[in-house]
């Protein structure tokens, strides 16, 4: 579905994303991995337009999207409104949830659909109101998110981007700011939404939820990909691959 | 020698003649005089003249015993001596603070000369010198009161004017200034320095006397207005500038996530979450316009200021000052309480 060709990030002297390949497939579940500063945000960042690639190509069914060259021949990203309808099929959740905080929960989830997608209220609401109950949060749609857990906030954050009926969902590291009991609640929500088969790319440094929900799994460090493969492969005994075993080491 | 003495004779006679008739004149100009002295009471004049003399001689007590024996005229008699003396003896009663003993020399006067201006003053000054003080000051409060209402009203209508107009400009500036077209920063960039760099009261001048050379005139309300809603929108800029960036970073990411557009998630999502925290800020700033009104009174504006300063020009009343300071400690007490009650009202959102 969405390919990433020789992608590459420089922050300076630093290349925080190195000549990576990524394919994403329909309904495949990818767990990203790897230590801090890795270069796994900002690969999910780039795939969501957030971040502009130096060099690289970006394939979304197939056709390159999102950049094009200037006259000087320098990759540039495309206009503003090709970008948001780009962004507006692929959901993003961030690990500080990021949620509106002058809005209710149910505006929230309202708010993509009224603004982007110029839907009516009537429609957005039913919308909204049919994803809050995905996520159990029904009875909080009229609370604003400063009254809300961190699961809670997570969960309608989870339930927002949903509400664009995005193609492909990334979650930044979506527990790595709830206290230990809420991360449970969270990990639920996204299990129910891989069960309906949506496609998602995850970073996390839960490594039991890793094992649990990817098809694949990346190890990354210094901006490359280490190791690629099963979670069966990158969990068991037989990994050999000395940095990924001291990082597992390390977490687990 | 005939023609000589001859001429000698013609000269004796003409300087008789010329002897006589001024001798002539000498008597008959004092006789004259003392004629029409003497025909109306010569007294009346001697006396009045011996008593200014007294009184320049600073002999105050022996001056009023004789310009108050200067008698009453009767009806259709000369009055001048009599006039001249009762005033000067009711302005002596005065000086000496004998409020009564003065009334009563003014209302002898008006007896006669009803219209008698120098009178009539004096009498309202002896009315008001007999009043207590606190008494005058309290009756000319209420007596312009209505004069600083009215006023006062002027200066709210600026206030309001210029509390619609800046925060429109003020936004407007702020959006610019974080622009990333570099001329259009770089532009309100001068405009705020300029406009928070020099006194609101030259600015005013400027537009009000500086720009009739230019060929541009402008009427004492507009000339204010402009000058107000110019200024304001540089500080409220800066303001509002400082609230949009001290936003969260991820509002701007998130909502960019959900495929909004910059403006889009700046009008829906950004610039909602600076009203809070700019009420304080913009709420100082409305305040102090309230006082700031009252640099317009130099560019020919009648508000509250200009009235009060004209007000006390002319009675020397402090309480007129003080009741225009209560009447701006009124405002500003309404605009405190609003703002604090608006910021509590915007903050509902907020777990406190």
């Amino acid at each position: 579905m969405i390919e990433l060709k020789n992608v590459v990030k420089r922050y300076g002297s630093l290349t925080a994303v190195d000549h990576v390949d990524l394919g994403i497939e329909k309904g495949e579940r990818i767990v990203i991995i790897g230590p801090s500063g890795s270069g796994k945000t900002t690969l999910l960042r780039m795939i969501n337009f957030l971040e502009k690639m130096d060099t690289g190509t970006i394939l979304l069914d197939g056709k390159e999207v999102g950049y094009r060259r200037d006259k000087k021949g320098r990759l540039v990203m495309e206009k503003p409104e090709i970008i948001c309808r780009l962004r507006s099929e692929i959901g993003m959740v961030f690990q500080h949830f990021h949620l509106f905080p002058h809005m209710t929960a149910l505006q929230n989830v309202m708010e993509g659909p009224i603004t982007v997608k110029k839907e009516p209220r009537g429609k957005a609401e039913a919308i909204a109101m049919d994803l809050l109950g995905k996520v159990g949060l029904l009875d909080k749609k009229a609370v604003f998110p400063a009254f809300l857990s961190g699961g809670q906030k997570q969960r309608v954050a989870i339930a927002r981007a949903l509400a664009m009926h995005p193609r492909l969902m990334l979650f930044d590291e979506p527990t790595s700011a709830l206290d230990p009991e809420l991360v449970g609640e969270v990990f639920g929500t996204i299990k129910n939404l891989a069960s309906e088969g949506m496609t998602m790319v995850i970073v996390t440094h839960q490594m039991g939820f890793a094992r649990e929900m990817a098809d694949r799994v990346i190890f990354m460090d210094n901006g490359r990909f280490i190791f690629e493969g099963h979670p069966g492969d990158i969990f068991s005994d037989r990994m050999d691959n000395p940095r990924v075993k001291a990082f597992l080491q390390k977490v687990l | 020698m005939t023609s000589r003495a001859g001429n000698s004779t013609q000269f004796k006679f003409r300087l008789s003649v010329l002897a006589g008739t001024l001798s002539l004149l000498l008597i008959i100009i004092p006789l004259w005089i003392s004629r029409v002295d003497s025909a109306v009471k010569p007294d009346q004049y001697k006396l009045l003249a011996e008593g200014t003399r007294l009184l320049e001689d600073g002999k105050l007590d022996a001056a009023l015993e004789m310009l108050k024996q200067v008698p009453m005229p009767a009806p259709g008699e000369d009055a001048g001596a009599f006039v001249r003396a009762r005033m000067e003896a009711a302005k002596i009663l005065f000086s000496r603070r004998d409020y009564a003993g003065s009334t009563e020399m003014c209302d002898e006067i008006l007896a006669i000369l009803p219209d008698n201006l120098e009178a009539k003053n004096l009498l309202v000054q002896n009315q008001s010198a007999q009043t207590p003080e606190l008494l005058r000051f309290l009756k000319d409060m209420k007596t312009y009161l209505p004069t600083l209402l009215k006023s006062s009203g002027m200066t709210l209508v600026l206030v309001l004017i210029t509390m619609a107009v800046s925060p429109v400009g003020g936004l407007f500036i702020a959006l610019c200034r974080i622009s990333r077209l570099r001329a259009l920063s770089s532009f309100f960039w001068c405009y705020i320095w300029m406009f928070r760099g020099t006194p609101l009261l030259l600015q005013l001048f400027f537009i009000y006397y500086g720009l009739p050379p230019l060929g541009i005139t402008l009427k004492p309300f507009t000339a204010a207005v402009i000058g107000l809603g110019l200024n304001y929108s540089a500080y409220l800029a800066e303001i509002m500038r400082g609230a949009i960036e001290s936003i969260d970073a991820g509002q701007m990411e998130a909502a960019k996530a959900i495929g909004m557009t910059y403006w889009q998630a700046m009008r829906r999502i950004i610039v909602p979450q600076t009203y809070k925290r700019l009420v304080p800020p913009v709420g100082n700033e409305f305040i102090a316009l309230i006082k700031d009104t009252a640099l317009v009174s130099t560019i020919a504006m009648v508000e509250l200021m200009r009235a009060a300063d004209q007000i006390f020009n002319a009675t020397f009343n402090i309480f007129i000052l003080i009741q225009a300071a209560i009447i701006y400690l009124v405002l500003t007490s309404i605009f405190t309480i609003s703002f604090r009650k608006l910021e509590d009202r915007l903050g509902v959102y907020e777990n406190r």
